[in-house]
């Protein structure tokens, strides 16, 4: 069974270090936005079941991407990381508030977010009906 | 017979060519013509110089759109996905196949140039192993003795960016090559190096304090205090040292914060003693140290110099009074709300009336019962709690 996530963020080079570290996993499907509406447009096309996004992008920032997946009763559950270098508390308590289940700071130690998505994976699978 | 040939110098000659009679304009308007001329050429200049610098900055973009997917997939396939790495070996045991890294592709400066770029900016976004064998990478390939290469230039901008490149690959730097450039003339340059040292150097990361005659810029202090508060691993000296001692006044400013910032309280006789100082800047930052330090034993001493202070000064004592707020001088704030002429003053001392809460709920009552308007406004206004300022 493939697991499809959706990886949204503006930086080229993250994106490259987030598929390779995925690709180390099998049976994933990446969705890649570079920015938050691709990734709004994306949600409505595709059946996402992990969104890992950063929070500042062009046109719809993380936190709208966030809202927007809470919003549609199809894509509330889907569990979703954030990624970002803004560390302040106001941000992660916001994201935490609008329903992001997991806080990964930039930079990333890779180990340690591929446990943390192989957890929520885990996690959101036992949930599944 | 020999008959002189006359020759004419091709301005000459393009001036009788097109404008015939110029040989009998006016002055004036011979001078309208030459100037006219001089601008059409300036601008005929300028925006070929444009026009080639563009052209320049296209062709290295494009060079480099097309080399950094190449770096990409090396840097991924050969330090992110290494296998080593992802069996949890050490990192200095790790097979690193550099080669790829040393290959013709990467010979030219640019090329180079490219690598180093692109190898910091997956730095900043990973840590721990994969971050430590981009380091290794950099060190195998010799990218670190291009980058040390660009130190010993000559042009400031070169060694902004040589700095820049060692420190965000975590390279250490000797002190007698960095500690000049933290003196250096150039504000950039300066700022820089003083960044770098704190972050590379092993022995005393602070040793640019004593040698720096420079001052430190409002924004560099910034600078300076998110490196010092964010590297790892930094051993905080006593800060009281460079109070008591350094004859740079920004260096002292700067001390005061960052002892306020690490509560060392140790330095606050120190602190007391610089109240001293002639210089009231300095003397009014010394203030509002003490008044976040809460400092009781200075209280008596900074209403004892308040009336022989300008009026900078007087506010951080008014405001540091309201901070400490022990309430031995309430009586005294009291006064200054009602009888200083100074708005900011009144407007302080109400402030740190009011900051000394339970003590001075009565005296608030009594102030607000007998005030004035404007006073009654002040009191309230400074009672208000979502007013901060």
């Amino acid at each position: 069974m493939t697991v499809n996530i959706l990886i949204a963020d503006d930086d080229e080079v993250m994106l490259q270090i987030i598929r390779s570290v995925l690709s180390r996993g099998k049976g994933f499907q990446l969705f890649i936005a570079r920015n938050g509406k691709e990734a709004i447009q994306i949600k409505e096309k595709n059946k996402i079941d992990l969104v890992i996004t950063d929070l500042l992008m062009p046109y719809a920032n993380g936190f709208e991407v966030i809202s927007a997946f809470r919003r549609d009763p199809e894509t509330a559950g889907v569990p979703v990381v954030i990624v970002s270098s803004i560390g302040n508390e106001e941000a992660v308590i916001e994201g935490f508030k609008l329903g992001a289940d997991d806080f990964i700071q930039k930079p990333i130690q890779v180990g340690e977010f591929m446990s943390r998505i192989n957890r929520l994976l885990a996690k959101s699978s036992t949930n599944l009906p | 017979m020999n008959i002189p040939v006359q020759t004419d110098s091709f301005f000459e000659r393009f001036f009788r060519q097109n404008f015939f009679y110029f040989d009998r304009y006016p002055l004036v308007i011979k001078i309208a013509v030459l100037l006219t001329l001089i601008a059409v050429i300036t601008i005929l200049v300028a925006y070929s110089s444009i026009l080639l610098r563009r052209f320049a900055a296209y062709l290295r973009e494009k060079r480099l759109h097309a080399i950094h997917p190449h770096i990409d997939e090396l840097l991924t396939e050969y330090v992110l996905l290494n296998e080593d790495a992802m069996m949890q070996v050490p990192v200095e045991e790790v097979r690193l196949q550099t080669e790829v890294f040393l290959s013709r592709q990467f010979r030219k400066r640019w090329q180079k140039q490219a690598l180093i770029d692109r190898m910091i900016h997956f730095k900043k976004n990973v840590t721990g192993d994969i971050s430590m064998l981009l380091t290794r990478v950099y060190v195998e390939t010799g990218l670190d003795k291009f980058s040390m290469s660009k130190l010993k230039k000559m042009g400031w901008s070169s060694k902004v960016i040589g700095i820049v490149e060692l420190t965000s690959m975590d390279m250490t730097i000797a002190d007698v090559t960095i500690l000049p450039l933290t003196n250096s003339r150039n504000r950039t340059l300066r700022a820089e190096a003083r960044n770098a040292y704190i972050k590379l150097s092993k022995n005393d990361p602070f040793k640019f304090f004593d040698v720096t005659m420079e001052p430190l810029l409002m924004w560099n202090q910034l600078e300076l205090f998110r490196t010092i508060t964010t590297t790892e691993g930094l051993s905080i000296p006593n800060f009281a040292r460079w109070i008591s001692y350094s004859t740079n006044k920004s260096i002292v400013a700067f001390c005061l914060k960052l002892a306020l910032h690490y509560n060392q309280r140790e330095a606050i006789p120190s602190i007391i003693h610089l109240l001293n100082t002639r210089d009231h800047y300095l003397r009014a930052d010394t203030i509002n140290c003490l008044g976040k330090f809460m400092a009781e034993d200075a209280e008596e001493k900074l209403v004892h110099m308040y009336f022989n202070q300008p009026v900078n000064c007087q506010i951080e004592i008014l405001k540091a009074l309201g901070r400490i707020a022990t309430g031995n001088h309430l009586d005294f704030l009291k006064n200054e709300f009602l009888r200083s002429t100074d708005f900011e003053l009144r407007k302080n001392a109400a402030k740190s009336i009011i900051r000394h809460q339970a003590l001075a709920t009565q005296m608030i009552q009594e102030l607000l019962s007998n005030a004035t308007t404007e006073n009654a406004l002040i009191l309230k206004h400074c009672m208000n709690p979502l007013i901060k300022y």
